[in-house]
């Protein structure tokens, strides 16, 4: 066993990462050592980087190889354009690192013009705001450790003599690439700003936003659903600027121990209007099995807009609308937000004839251009019941989303069933009708997909079932299976 | 106090004119008997016969069958029955599944449903997680004005459906001039405040004019028990395909004579029926 990481404390009395924990046993007898989880590490970084996202909404988490991450794991923070909210780079910084210490993490932090640069201050300098245009002469003092390099190739340096950034920085960059790769060389480019660094943020930022700090917690529900209507006012001058509505809105909740509560909502259409934001909150927030966990308070609340759709202004109908009652929309934005888009849905014809996949279900949308699939219900239904057509009802009203497989006695092995036990209990057919022959799909059953042939059957009670047999007897299978698939009116 | 009274009089008839006023654009309320009003005819004279103006589209129903198997029945009854009332109305029907139906009594069949002349991309299926949730979904389903119609679909007779709960649909149906039904997958009758109520079964198909042993026209056992405005009844009826509509197929058996229309009408039955058979 070997220690992966190690606190202060025991960097202090000497221990070093990739030691045997029987090692650092000898030197320190009392250690107390914990398996190494990384899941659970993961997921505390992230958990850190959502918090970091009340700082600015581009939050990075850096993506370096364990023996190059300086010994620690870290984020980027992109604060072009924030700082100014927190009082300037200086309080901001303060602000992060004392609410980090306060939560009991080893932090340190710089900001510089590039990610490269502040990666470096953060680690190897008690510097922590490098004023702009300043970090090229100030990395020079830096050791080479600085430039996110593999330990390797830091040793071969050393051995050359070449310890600060400084001393390669003005080398003549040919015999340099030539000697050790390119990767020196990017890294030196990346941190002195000849070349551009790109930081990849978790999340993607939100068309619009608005927020609102507390100095005293906010709890109550109330509380949070009226914050959440000012906010949603304060969107609007933006979406009526932009002609839009929201299509998607997330609510975030910054608890004051650092936990980050995400409560997203879709609507049906774009929504622009405070009640209808409010609301579809509201739906979300009850339709949760628990309450919202409060603990000590939210001390931010900040309204994302994700998703936006250019809005249709309808001219509203001065007769025909009595004003009770609420609109269609509004009923599925409703019905959505508090159970789920997934769960209220509409359906949908599919290009098939096997039944149970001829037709699926999709969230309904209230704005869904759904004239297509409307044309083949209909085709559907012309086809079957139509002046012209067959007068048959072809079709049960109630389909088994899985066949049940029945007990079948049929006279012939490829006729209709006399008699069939489905559900422990024994139906005797009095009239039938068929086969109807559905064959299988082969390209996507495979080559050993059986035929079905369908049969509607009308047992002695009045009964009428749609089962199936399974398997063409003897040119597909010799014992072919009776199923169960649907219930006629 | 003489003229306090004319005054009260004349105050009373206007707003007794001002309610008429009113009254006429409000739809659910009914004035005269013509379908503009949510008031239908099925055709059949004899079930024409116990509802005195129509059947009342703009109120609560139930379709209820006795037995799991019976749901194939019940559910083409109400698709029927849908078609039939939402010839004039736009607007989507709402159809709302207690999550408990799902697992023995399968799913709605597009193709089918399409067959009884029910557009199915009319239907906005709700699959709530639990029977609190389905009944808030049909309560917020009746409240909105561009429905034309919610259906919930119920396993049983759940304890938080109650008489209460009943009575605001209803109110709320009327209200806004939904049709709005209760589906009860094998369950026992219970009080309500719907307007009416009917058990369906299915019933033995009369031969088929052209196959032999063929199936004919699919017929449903139809007993009206309970009906607010009128006497309960009690007939055959079978789906005429080629027409879209039902129609009445007496059988070779009579008719068996209609319930009572005064309640409480029948005899308690005595024990229960169970969903299954044993086979064993």
């Amino acid at each position: 066993m070997r220690l992966v990481a190690i606190d202060e404390t025991g960097h202090k009395a000497g221990l070093r990462t990739g030691q045997t924990l029987s090692d650092a046993r000898a030197l320190i007898p009392g250690l107390d050592s914990f398996d190494h989880d990384p899941k659970a590490d993961a997921a505390l970084l992230s958990a850190i980087a959502t918090w970091c996202d009340r700082y600015t909404p581009l939050v990075a988490l850096e993506h370096l190889p364990e023996n190059v991450s300086g010994g620690c794991a870290g984020f980027f923070l992109d604060i072009s354009g924030c700082a100014h909210l927190f009082g300037g780079e200086e309080a901001m910084l303060e602000d992060i690192l004392d609410r980090l210490r306060a939560a009991g993490f080893l932090v340190g932090a710089a900001i510089a013009d590039t990610p490269g640069a502040a990666w470096a201050f953060a680690r190897y300098s008690d510097r922590t705001v490098i004023a702009p245009g300043a970090h090229e002469t100030a990395l020079l003092d830096l050791p080479l450790a600085g430039l996110r390099l593999e330990p390797d190739l830091l040793d071969m340096l050393r051995k050359l003599g070449l310890r600060t950034i400084g001393c390669i920085a003005d080398l003549p960059r040919a015999p340099f690439a030539a000697r050790f790769g390119n990767d020196l060389l990017r890294r030196l480019d990346q941190a002195l700003g000849r070349e551009d660094e790109a930081i990849s943020p978790r999340l993607p930022v939100p068309e619009l936003s608005s927020e609102r700090a507390f100095a005293e917690p906010i709890i109550m529900q109330e509380d949070i659903e009226r914050t959440a209507a000012h906010l949603a006012g304060a969107l609007r001058p933006g979406l009526d600027k932009r002609q839009l509505g929201a299509r998607e809105l997330e609510l975030k909740l910054f608890r004051v121990d650092g936990h980050v509560v995400s409560i997203r909502v879709r609507a049906a259409s774009p929504v622009h209007s405070v009640p209808r934001i409010v609301m579809l909150f509201q739906e979300r927030i009850a339709g949760f099995h628990e309450d919202l966990d409060a603990g000590f308070g939210f001390d931010l609340v900040r309204l994302n807009v994700l998703q936006s759709e250019a809005r249709q202004n309808q001219q509203t109908d001065l007769t025909a609308s009595s004003g009770q009652g609420e609109a269609y929309g509004t009923l599925v934005d409703k019905l959505g937000a508090r159970l789920g888009m997934d769960r209220v849905q509409h359906y949908v014809a599919a290009d098939t004839h096997i039944p149970e996949r001829s037709f699926g279900l999709l969230p309904e949308a209230a704005d869904q251009d759904s004239a297509a699939q409307k044309l083949l219900w209909q085709d559907a239904a012309r086809q079957d019941g139509g002046k012209a057509g067959p007068v048959v009802l072809s079709r049960p009203v109630v389909l088994f989303d899985r066949p049940e497989q029945v007990e079948a006695i049929a006279e012939v092995p490829d006729g209709p069933p006399i008699r069939f036990r489905w559900r422990r209990s024994l139906y005797c057919i009095a009239r039938s009708e068929g086969p109807e022959r559905i064959a299988c799909e082969w390209w996507r059953d495979g080559r050993g997909g059986h035929s079905r042939d369908y049969f509607r059957v009308e047992d002695d009670e009045g009964y009428r079932f749609w089962i199936f047999r399974q398997g063409l007897f003897e040119r597909e299978t010799r014992h072919p299976k009776w199923f169960m698939h649907g219930l006629f009116a | 106090m003489q003229g306090n009274r004319q005054d009260m009089a004349v105050l009373q008839e206007a707003v007794a004119r001002i309610d008429r006023r009113h009254a006429s654009f409000m739809p659910g309320i009914r004035f005269d008997g013509d379908p503009a009003n949510g008031l239908i005819r099925f055709g059949i004279p004899a079930m024409d016969a116990v509802f005195k103006d129509g059947f009342p589209v703009r109120a609560l129903h139930e379709v209820r069958c006795s037995l799991t198997r019976d749901i194939g029945a019940a559910t083409g009854f109400l698709a029927g029955l849908l078609a039939g009332c939402m010839q004039e109305r736009q607007g989507r029907i709402a159809w709302i599944r207690d999550p408990a139906c799902h697992l023995d009594g399968g799913q709605l069949f597009p193709a089918g449903v399409s067959m009884f002349g029910l557009d199915p991309a009319r239907l906005l299926v709700v699959h709530p997680a639990d029977l609190k949730t389905a009944l808030w979904a049909v309560d917020e389903a009746a409240k909105c004005k561009d429905l034309a119609g919610a259906i919930l679909h119920v396993k049983g007779n759940p304890a938080h459906f109650d008489m209460t709960a009943t009575r605001r649909l209803m109110l709320k149906a009327q209200h806004n001039g939904l049709f709005v039904c209760v589906l009860r997958q094998g369950g026992e009758e219970e009080a309500s405040a719907a307007a009416t109520r009917w058990h369906v079964k299915a019933a033995p198909s009369g031969a088929d004019p052209d196959l032999e042993n063929g199936i004919g026209l699919l017929r449903l056992g139809l007993v009206l028990e309970r009906n607010r405005n009128g006497r309960t009844g009690q007939w055959t009826i079978a789906w005429n395909q080629q027409r879209r509509e039902f129609e009445h197929a007496p059988t070779d058996i009579v008719d068996r004579a209609a319930a009572s229309s005064d309640r409480p009408d029948r005899a308690p039955q005595m024990g229960q029926v169970m969903a299954f058979k044993r086979a064993s």
